[in-house]
């Protein structure tokens, strides 16, 4: 695989910078993860190690960099700040990290045409804090708002907080500047800039080869394997009376009722629930017992004093109506912060498996009664986020702990279940990244997924911008993987030898088998050929895609962890 | 190689596995601010802790390096989302360090200062003293007197000049109060922070034991500290080290809080000022670990004529000077680099006068000024209520 020599690590400081260069072991540690611990044996189907870390300054020297790549086929993973759960902004192949560190500026305000156009790179939090000195903020920004990149968010997809109000992230975006895989710079959409040194958004490449008719469509979601978000003009709303509330309900259903009202007639700007698997295992609850164990639905209206007025009286109505319990303002506004932390329940894990789906909300109970049922219900946790459009992101913490091996390698059938289950809801994975990558076309549907994928193969037919995501690949088998693949296919062979021709009646084919090929080579035909079947199965288990790998591999997941779990 | 063991006995090894990879911490994260690389910043550094508890990277000289490049300012610890300790974290790894060998060299000369002189800056008891020079009538006839007040000055502010205003000011301020109070003179050692900042856990009792029993014999009640990291020392460490908590036998103050009370008390009188604009700069623990963030500006709006103004980042959001656990000694550069941030962020408010509660802060702001080349005055809390004090008492 990778691994750069002088040279050619000597080039990229040249592009980038040396001081926007590292090689170090360590280095790389620190940008290999996301928020998801993976099991140790993911490293058997997938190189999860940087060769090097780069952090350009400017969209010229990706370019530059992007081309270099291009030019020795080496792997580039852009990474904002890897507060994704998705594997969207690990390696799978090795190669470079692209992090966008250093592209964090604030370009231009527009406060009349209520546009802000950024750099990729720039944190959440610094562009709410700068928006919301001037009254203003973001419509949607997600809830990991303290760490996450405009540009992961954008290229990540999904709703976030304000999505009630004013849905997805796609849907706030005016304009990008991208750098595609084949080193274009390429202006969609617009993008508000002043002094710009291109006067006009140039865009005709990606008119012409990918004939969609949002071309936005091709960067959003799609985790950077098109090309790197450098630019991006978003929306933005006047900062009028926030108000924050909360409410608590027995069960799942009656906090869904309530949930459709309130989003129908209150119109909040962000809806959330937290599930009594939640708000059990939360410390920071005890003594409130209203709240523990309960079922918790919080959000925030914004719009005028005298309209948030009326939508708390619908919502009070709503309430009676369903049996829900307002809380104070006290705990609306404890809710409201920790928006911001839904991490918090990892502290009782340790560790995690994230799995988030987007369900109808009229789907929520019953899904979530499948779910409980189904997964043991001390062992997760789940929130959700409501968008304007119906759909809920519903997100499961599945907690457990990697520092027991073999049982957290087990338990990650879960998540996929999770997904599996949804699909048959009406829902759809949240994200794609690296491990939803099969839900590629149920996510985007078949035209866009299938239009996406055509202009990956004419933008970077070598597969090197951000490998395995979103469209899948073939995998890296470790050592494990290429063993496992020889013994299956001896294993299969051996069964098929001696069981096939028995039952099909062909004596000939077993006396075949069970005699030496050759007098003087006195091993039987069946072991030559299960040593065949093996070397097949260690082709194939190079030949093997990530989605058959997951195809493959969950059976066995699930098995075990049901066999652990007993 | 270490076994961790002091990490293992703290109950904070598993802290690495409960790190939620959020990030939050890296953000706000001085030191990460000025390196922009994630191996600095406390994300990072849990992740290659995790690899080294699976064996797949080693605890070496240029990585317990970067673990003394942390002011240990707390901030990551006020925004992780799962609650890791992290300046505590951190303070146990530096222990590890210790016990590998692995110490910086600057870090094992103040070590070495530190188990020979009782404090970190090689100059002894004889040099105690030296900040009352020229005012000795007014300060040796209260040395080590008994008294239920106390005055614990600590290091920076009795022996490094540009800080040595500050025990001036507080002997001002004590008498314009009349207020009955001891010094321990040349007795006074480090509060042994400094030497917890080097990892050693084993020799700061020591330190710990020669300060409460001098205070014990001078029957005091009340210590007021001009340092917030002595009085957090005091306050927490030394329940851990002693069995007793000291909060509980003495009455431990900040400066801030002494002066705010003598104020309630009625027992200060002050000048009008000429219209001042000051901007209070929250020293790290004060805010983040003691959580007196009222007082001092209560205090700066007592004194007539003296307005406060807030800094973008105030409070418990306050940042990091970079002259904190031994970070400006590991590398004076980035401490200043980290200073020169904060000192931008004052340049923008409209204040004439940098207000702090903290010597160490002071220092740092001192060179960070100059090398931005930014003219503002500075002064410690306790020199502007000197300062401000009618010369006579009506």
């Amino acid at each position: 695989m990778v691994n750069l020599d002088s040279t050619e690590i000597q080039h990229i400081e040249d592009i980038v910078g040396a001081d926007g260069v590292s090689t170090i072991r360590e280095s790389c540690v620190a940008y290999e993860n996301d928020v998801a611990s993976l099991p140790s044996l993911t490293e058997q189907i997938i190189r999860k190690k940087f060769d090097l870390i780069a952090q350009p300054r400017t969209v010229e020297s990706l370019r530059r960099l992007v081309l270099y790549a291009n030019e020795k086929k080496m792997p580039l993973v852009p990474r904002g700040s890897g507060t994704s759960g998705w594997g969207g902004a690990i390696p799978a192949k090795a190669g470079i990290c692209v992090n966008f560190n250093r592209m964090s500026t604030i370009l231009h305000l527009d406060n009349f045409g209520l546009t802000v156009t950024v750099e990729g790179g720039i944190i959440y939090r610094e562009l709410l804090m700068f928006l919301e000195k001037l009254g203003s903020t973001l419509p949607v920004y997600p809830s990991s708002a303290t760490a996450a990149t405009v540009g992961g968010f954008i290229a990540s997809g999904g709703i976030g907080i304000g999505s009630a109000m004013f849905g997805e992230i796609a849907d706030q975006i005016l304009g990008l500047e991208v750098v595609l895989a084949n080193g274009k710079i390429v202006r969609i959409g617009k993008l508000v800039l002043e002094n710009d040194p291109l006067d006009e958004n140039e865009c005709s490449w990606l008119e012409e080869n990918f004939p969609h008719d949002n071309l936005l469509e091709a960067v959003v979601a799609t985790y950077g394997t098109i090309g790197f978000i450098t630019k991006a003009t978003l929306k933005i709303v006047p900062m009028l009376q926030l108000r924050p509330f909360a409410c608590a309900f027995h069960d799942m259903e009656t906090l869904m009722k309530a949930a459709i009202l309130i989003l129908e007639k209150a119109k909040p700007f962000n809806l959330r629930f937290l599930a009594d698997n939640y708000t059990s295992k939360l410390k920071a609850l005890i003594g409130y017992d209203s709240e523990m164990n309960e079922f918790i639905l919080t959000g925030a209206l914004m719009n005028t004093i005298y309209e948030n007025d009326d939508s708390l009286e619908f919502i009070d109505i709503i309430l009676k109506e369903t049996g829900g319990i307002i809380l104070s303002e006290e705990r609306a506004s404890y809710y409201w912060r920790e928006r911001l932390f839904p991490l918090r329940i990892k502290r009782y894990g340790p560790s995690i498996v994230p799995s988030e789906v987007l369900i109808p909300l009229e789907n929520l109970n019953e899904f979530y009664m499948e779910i409980s049922s189904s997964i043991e219900w001390e062992k997760f946790a789940v929130e959700g986020t409501i968008s304007k459009d119906g759909f809920t992101g519903f997100l499961a913490w599945v907690l457990d702990d990697e520092r027991n091996k073999y049982s957290y390698l087990a338990g990650w059938y879960r998540p996929f279940e999770i997904t599996s289950r949804a699909v048959r809801y009406g829902g759809k994975p949240y994200a794609i990244g690296l491990w939803n990558a099969k839900y590629s076309e149920d996510f985007f549907g078949k035209d866009l997924y299938y239009a996406l994928r055509s202009l990956k193969q004419k933008v970077d037919p070598n597969n090197l911008m951000n490998p395995m995501k979103v469209f899948g690949g073939r995998v890296i088998p470790g050592r494990k993987t290429q063993a496992a693949g020889f013994i299956a296919g001896a294993i299969v062979f051996l069964i098929a030898a001696l069981f096939g021709p028995p039952l099909l009646g062909l004596s000939w084919l077993t006396e075949f088998l069970m005699n030496p090929i050759l007098p003087n080579f006195p091993i039987p035909v069946f072991i030559l050929g299960s040593i065949g079947g093996g070397i097949l199965g260690y082709i194939m288990a190079h030949l093997m895609t990530l989605n058959l790998a997951f195809s493959l591999a969950l059976p066995f997941l699930r098995l075990m962890g049901r066999i652990w779990n007993k | 190689m270490t076994d961790f063991e002091a990490l293992r006995m703290k109950g904070q090894k598993a802290e690495p596995y409960v790190c939620a990879s959020c990030g939050n911490c890296t953000m706000v994260c001085p030191v990460f601010n000025e390196m922009e690389w994630e191996q600095y910043g406390p994300r990072g550094k849990l992740s290659v802790m995790k690899s080294i508890f699976e064996g797949k990277a080693d605890f070496d000289e240029e990585f317990a390096r970067k673990i003394f490049l942390c002011s240990l300012c707390e901030h990551c610890s006020s925004v992780c989302t799962t609650s890791i300790q992290l300046d505590r974290f951190w303070e146990l790894t530096r222990a590890e360090a210790a016990k590998a060998g692995l110490l910086p060299a600057p870090i094992q000369a103040i070590r070495d200062s530190m188990l020979k002189y009782g404090d970190p800056f090689w100059m002894g008891p004889g040099n105690r003293m030296i900040w009352a020079e020229g005012i000795e009538d007014m300060v040796n006839p209260h040395i080590r007197r008994n008294a239920s007040v106390a005055y614990f000055a600590g290091c920076n502010a009795t022996m490094k000049a540009q800080v040595q205003g500050i025990p001036r000011s507080m002997v001002k301020i004590m008498q314009h109060a009349d207020v009955d109070f001891t010094l321990l003179g040349e007795q006074e050692v480090c509060c042994g922070a400094p030497l917890l900042w080097t990892g050693d856990y084993e020799s700061a009792p020591e330190l710990a034991n020669k300060n409460t029993d001098l205070m014990r014999d001078l029957g005091v009640n009340t210590i007021v500290f001009s340092c917030p990291s002595c009085i957090n020392t005091w306050r927490t460490v030394y329940r851990e080290f002693l069995g007793v908590s000291i909060a509980k036998e003495f009455e431990l103050l900040t400066t801030s809080q002494f002066i705010h009370r003598l104020n309630a008390e009625g027992r200060l009188e002050y000048e009008e000022q000429p219209m001042i604009t000051a901007t209070f700069h929250d020293p790290c623990v004060s805010a983040r670990r003691l959580g007196i963030t009222r007082e001092p500006r209560d205090v700066i709006e007592r004194i007539p004529g003296v307005y406060n103004v807030e800094m973008l980042a105030s409070e418990k959001e306050t940042k990091c000077c970079g002259n904190h656990a031994l970070l400006s000694s590991v590398d004076p550069l980035m401490a200043s680099r980290i200073a020169e941030r904060r000192c931008r962020e004052v340049s923008v408010t409209p204040a004439t006068l940098l207000v702090t509660e903290c010597p160490r802060c002071k220092i740092a702001f001192d060179i960070a000024f100059n090398s931005i080349n930014y003219s503002i005055d500075r002064l410690d809390l306790a020199e502007l209520v000197a300062k401000c004090l009618k010369e006579e008492k009506e």
